[in-house]
């Protein structure tokens, strides 16, 4: 067999045990490990591969984020400050089909400043906003897939754990990729916000939401003390990170002392409600390590069966246009992007697509970009969307389905392909600030 | 007789992975702790803790594998059961038994895992291997490994243990049996 | 003809300079000198970037047959080797890449300790790697000499925070070399310790453009080696020319790393950074402030029964012979 017949057929496996019901990263796990047996005809070997990736993938400093960003977003919706920020900001959009669905893009936005990590932002916004559009009557797919639609800014807009990473395998300045990613992440924040108005207009019934009578509008007073708490937390957090003072995994456990100090203050948190918190972040950060864990077993399959090489020997062997290597290479992204993480795709693609690029005498900056948001398509994108199963996890809510997700946030995806296509025909986008 | 042995296992097992997740809790508690200490002390003191980098690094395999049994335990692995619920409605005997052979087939990879990680606590219990830095900071690398084979193999069991008495979610079914009666 | 395959892997891209010349100068060469007799010919699959394995994970991927060949990143291990610290634990000599990589490469035949610390791992020694020239300091407000950096906070990582403790209040702040640009820019640390073709591919100019050229020293920090269950069953034709082209690479590697070093260092001052240089005293004032790391890594390996005390002695003394003298005497304790 060779090795792009056994990537096919370790993909089909997975969907296939995937929708059977089999868990995501037993699914993934269990056909690496028989992949590599049955090819190198080696139980050893399979073994082997298991015990190198537990210990591999587990210990990485930048993980630390995701307990501590769930950490803070369980105290601030514990201690009541998301429904308070919800209440004001969607004040403003109360008359607007969808309008809290629009203040939940701009809170992603705001948010995507303080944190590193897609699942940070999934995780928080599902605890904040999805309970408050629940309430309001929001239809729960229209729900879920904003949350999961705009946590995708948590890793465009920077600080972002994945620009770091691509700007370690391009040799690009860090400085460099995060002023790169400002704009791209403010369109594509605005390109959604135009799509929710869209949707309203045009499919109100995917929206869903009741209308909201004026009796509800709040004195300037009410206004403060609502919003005042959040932004000390963001200042401190967002503060912390620009002026130095911390990392994203430090911002993070500042993050989470501030909140729980807000929380003691308003007297809104109980030691029960501490402990369950507690207990929650834990369960979060497990089922969502396990999984990113059991997926770079997949990669490192794939990787010994020498897929990566193989899809290199193709490529070069082809002198295409530009438009066929970025359509070639966007498709592969969301092929990819449909079984594996976003970093893991990175890691894949770019070394591929790499040296081409540089021949074609294109931006690696604009590439990187390019590489970041087409990659985060896959957070989105059934079977394994990682956005969509935090939000799932996260929710804990049998009335919504996984199913639900991954509809909600279909919309947001096909958004989000179009936002690339623009940022690939304009590189200023993505180059004016630098 | 069996019965009652095998409610007793179960109650162990459970009580493991509850007392293993709130231990796993602690972690999260410590590295909040930790992480503040460390930037105040670096901040205003001028003075980091020395292995900061090195103790978040450890604390995050301990808070995933510590949980990883509370976690199955409470069924919340991710998975996409839309085609197992649907199933269920219609022949409710056969959903039973594809979730007993996806437990099974988790319960062999859990299992595998245990088995191949837990030689490699033996070894870093014998040669004292450490991680970081010597002079600077450095921690053993045997807890590491041992919260490895220790998570999964009590994630083994209690995938075995709903195998045998085919309850996907204890908690669930708890709390409708306590609605019923 | 024989086919040959071997599993080649690294956890670093394919665009880091040690993994680009075994690609574009280690494989070609190999291929070269077994096409002379025509005996063997290999089929190399090249694995890089975390397609099989992260940095950290090179040596246990060797260990295990992940691999058939790797390049260890040595830094990472300072338990299971101890030894190849040997450089790390020895500041203020040498900032020849060659000349270092070369004496190690040679301690490393000579003394059984290396070659024993990878036995342990299931792996053979082929050679050593440097692929950086010195360590500098890189700080983001003006410095004109040491004692300028008494008080400051400096990012570093491994065994270089330890020769912070020869400077007065001076803290040690760890970060990985892709997070440097923003602890420096965001003023999370004074000074930064990197090499200059770092400091160039990360544009560290830019944010810290004053270059203090303390001339920390070359380290040791790749080897490369082969899984010793692979190497049992190669024939000896190929064996014999994998030692020989590794050594070549050692020195390949070396020579473009100094190379480089040299336009790094340009490109710096053109990015508008500055480079200060220090005197012999100064360095002398701070190695000698520090404690005896040296000394310290030699009773290590003397209480595992090997001859640390002979190995810095021999390590020193072959710098020396190379023109290179310390302004510490690490083996005087
Ligand atoms: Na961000
Ligand atoms: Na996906």
């Amino acid at each position: 067999m060779t090795p792009i017949e056994i990537g096919l057929i370790s993909v089909v496996a997975i969907v296939f045990l995937i929708y059977s019901g089999v868990y995501i990263p037993i699914a993934l796990g269990m056909v690496s490990f028989v992949s590599i047996w049955l090819m190198r005809d080696n139980f050893t070997l399979a073994l082997n591969l298991l015990k190198i990736a537990v210990g591999d993938s587990a210990m990485e400093y930048s993980f630390a984020t995701i307990p501590l960003f769930t950490f803070m977003g369980l105290i601030v919706s514990k201690a009541g400050l998301g429904r308070d920020i919800y209440e004001v900001m969607t004040m403003r959009f109360r008359k607007v089909k969808g309008g809290i669905g629009m203040a939940t893009v701009g809170a992603n936005a705001v948010f995507a400043a303080v944190t590193g990590s897609s699942i940070a932002s999934a995780s928080v916004f599902t605890k904040v906003s999805v309970p408050q559009m629940m309430a309001q009557e929001y239809n729960k797919s229209f729900a879920v897939g904003v949350v999961a639609g705009s946590s995708v800014l948590g890793m465009i807009i920077p600080p972002s754990a994945m620009l770091i990473i691509y700007s370690f395998v391009s040799e690009q300045s860090v400085g460099d990729m995060f002023l790169a990613g400002v704009i791209p992440g403010i369109l594509l924040a605005i390109a959604y916000v135009g799509a929710i108005w869209f949707m309203g207009r045009f499919t109100p019934n995917f929206v869903g939401g009741r209308i909201v009578e004026d009796t509800e509008w709040m004195t300037k007073r009410e206004v403060a003390s609502k919003t005042l708490p959040t932004l000390l937390l963001i200042t401190i957090v967002l503060g912390g990170i620009y002026t130095g003072w911390m990392t994203a995994v430090e911002a993070g456990a500042t993050g989470a002392l501030v909140a729980l100090i807000i929380a003691i203050v308003r007297r809104s948190m109980s030691l029960k409600g501490f402990w369950e918190a507690l207990l929650e972040t834990g369960h979060i950060t497990a089922a969502i390590l396990f999984l990113i864990t059991a997926a770079s077993i997949y990669s490192r399959m794939l990787g010994l069966a020498g897929l990566p090489n193989q899809l290199q020997d193709i490529l070069a062997g082809n002198s295409a246009s530009f438009w066929t290597i970025m359509l070639l290479y966007v498709l592969l992204m969301l092929f990819l992007g449909t079984l594996l993480d976003t970093a893991s795709i990175i890691l894949i693609v770019v070394p591929l697509f790499l040296p081409m690029i540089e021949a074609m005498d294109l931006s690696l900056i604009w590439f990187g970009i390019i590489t970041v948001v087409g990659a985060e398509i896959g957070l989105l994108t059934p079977p394994l969307g990682i956005s969509c199963f935090v939000i799932k996890s996260t929710i804990d809510d049998d009335r919504i389905s996984l199913k639900d997700v991954f509809m909600g946030a279909l919309p947001f995806a096909l958004v989000m392909l179009i936002v690339l296509f623009i940022l690939i025909e304009f590189p200023i986008l993505s180059l004016a600030l630098i | 007789m069996l019965k009652t042995t095998l409610a007793r296992i179960t109650r162990i097992a459970n009580l493991a992975a509850i007392a293993s997740n709130a231990l796993g809790t602690l972690v999260v508690l410590a590295l909040v702790v930790v992480l503040n200490v460390d930037v105040i002390a670096r901040g205003v003191f001028s003075s980091p803790i020395k292995g900061t980098y090195e103790m978040v690094q450890f604390s995050v395999v301990m808070i995933v594998f510590l949980q990883l049994a509370d976690v199955v335990r409470v069924d919340r692995l991710t998975r996409s059961d839309g085609f197992l619920n649907l199933l269920g409605q219609r022949s409710p005997n056969m959903a039973a038994n594809m979730r007993r052979i996806i437990n099974a087939l988790s319960a062999i990879f859990m299992g595998l895992i245990a088995y191949i990680t837990f030689p490699e606590f033996l070894h870093m219990w014998d040669t004292q291997d450490y991680f970081g830095v010597p002079g600077l900071f450095t921690l053993p690398w045997w807890p590491v490994k041992l919260v490895f084979s220790f998570g999964t193999a009590l994630a083994c069991l209690i995938f075995v243990l709903k195998v045998i008495t085919a309850v996907d979610r204890p908690h669930l079914e708890a709390a409708k049996s306590e609605n019923n009666t | 003809q024989k086919s040959v395959s071997a599993v080649v892997i690294d956890g670093y891209p394919a665009r880091a300079l040690w993994v680009k010349e075994f690609t574009n100068f280690f494989i070609p060469e190999v291929d070269k000198r077994l096409a002379e007799t025509g005996e063997y010919k290999m089929s190399w699959q090249e694995n890089y970037g975390g397609s099989i394995v992260k940095p950290r994970g090179v040596l246990e991927g060797v260990q295990l047959g992940l691999g058939d060949i790797g390049i260890v990143t040595t830094i990472f291990h300072s338990s299971k080797l101890p030894s190849q610290g040997i450089s790390g634990s020895t500041p203020f000599i040498a900032s020849d890449a060659r000349a270092v990589a070369k004496a190690v490469d040679e301690i490393a035949r000579e003394f059984p300790a290396m070659q024993n610390e990878f036995a342990a791992q299931n792996q053979v020694y082929l050679a050593t790697g440097v692929v950086l020239d010195s360590y500098q300091m890189f700080c983001t407000s003006e410095v004109s000499s040491i004692a300028d950096l008494e008080g400051k906070k400096v990012a570093g990582a491994g065994l270089n925070l330890r020769y912070l403790e020869g400077i007065k209040d001076a803290a040690g702040v760890r970060g990985g070399l892709t997070d440097f640009y923003n602890m420096l820019q965001t003023g999370l640390v004074d000074c930064g310790m990197l090499w200059p073709e770092a400091a160039k591919t990360f544009k560290i100019a830019e944010v810290a453009p004053y270059m203090l050229k303390a001339d920390l020293g070359a380290v040791n920090s790749k080897t490369i080696t082969v899984n010793a269950d692979y190497w049992a069953k190669l024939p000896d034709g190929v064996k014999d020319v994998l030692k020989a082209v590794a050594i070549d690479y050692r020195d390949h590697v070396a020579g473009i790393a100094m190379d480089r070093a040299a336009a790094s260092e340009a490109a710096y001052v053109e990015g508008g950074g500055k480079i200060i240089d220090v005197s012999s005293e100064d360095r002398a004032a701070w190695a000698n402030a520090m404690p005896n790391i040296a000394a310290e890594w030699a009773t290590t390996l003397n209480d595992k029964g090997e001859d640390g005390t002979a190995m810095l002695a021999a390590y020193i003394g072959k710098l020396k012979d190379a023109g290179y003298e310390g302004v510490r005497d690490w083996t005087a304790e």
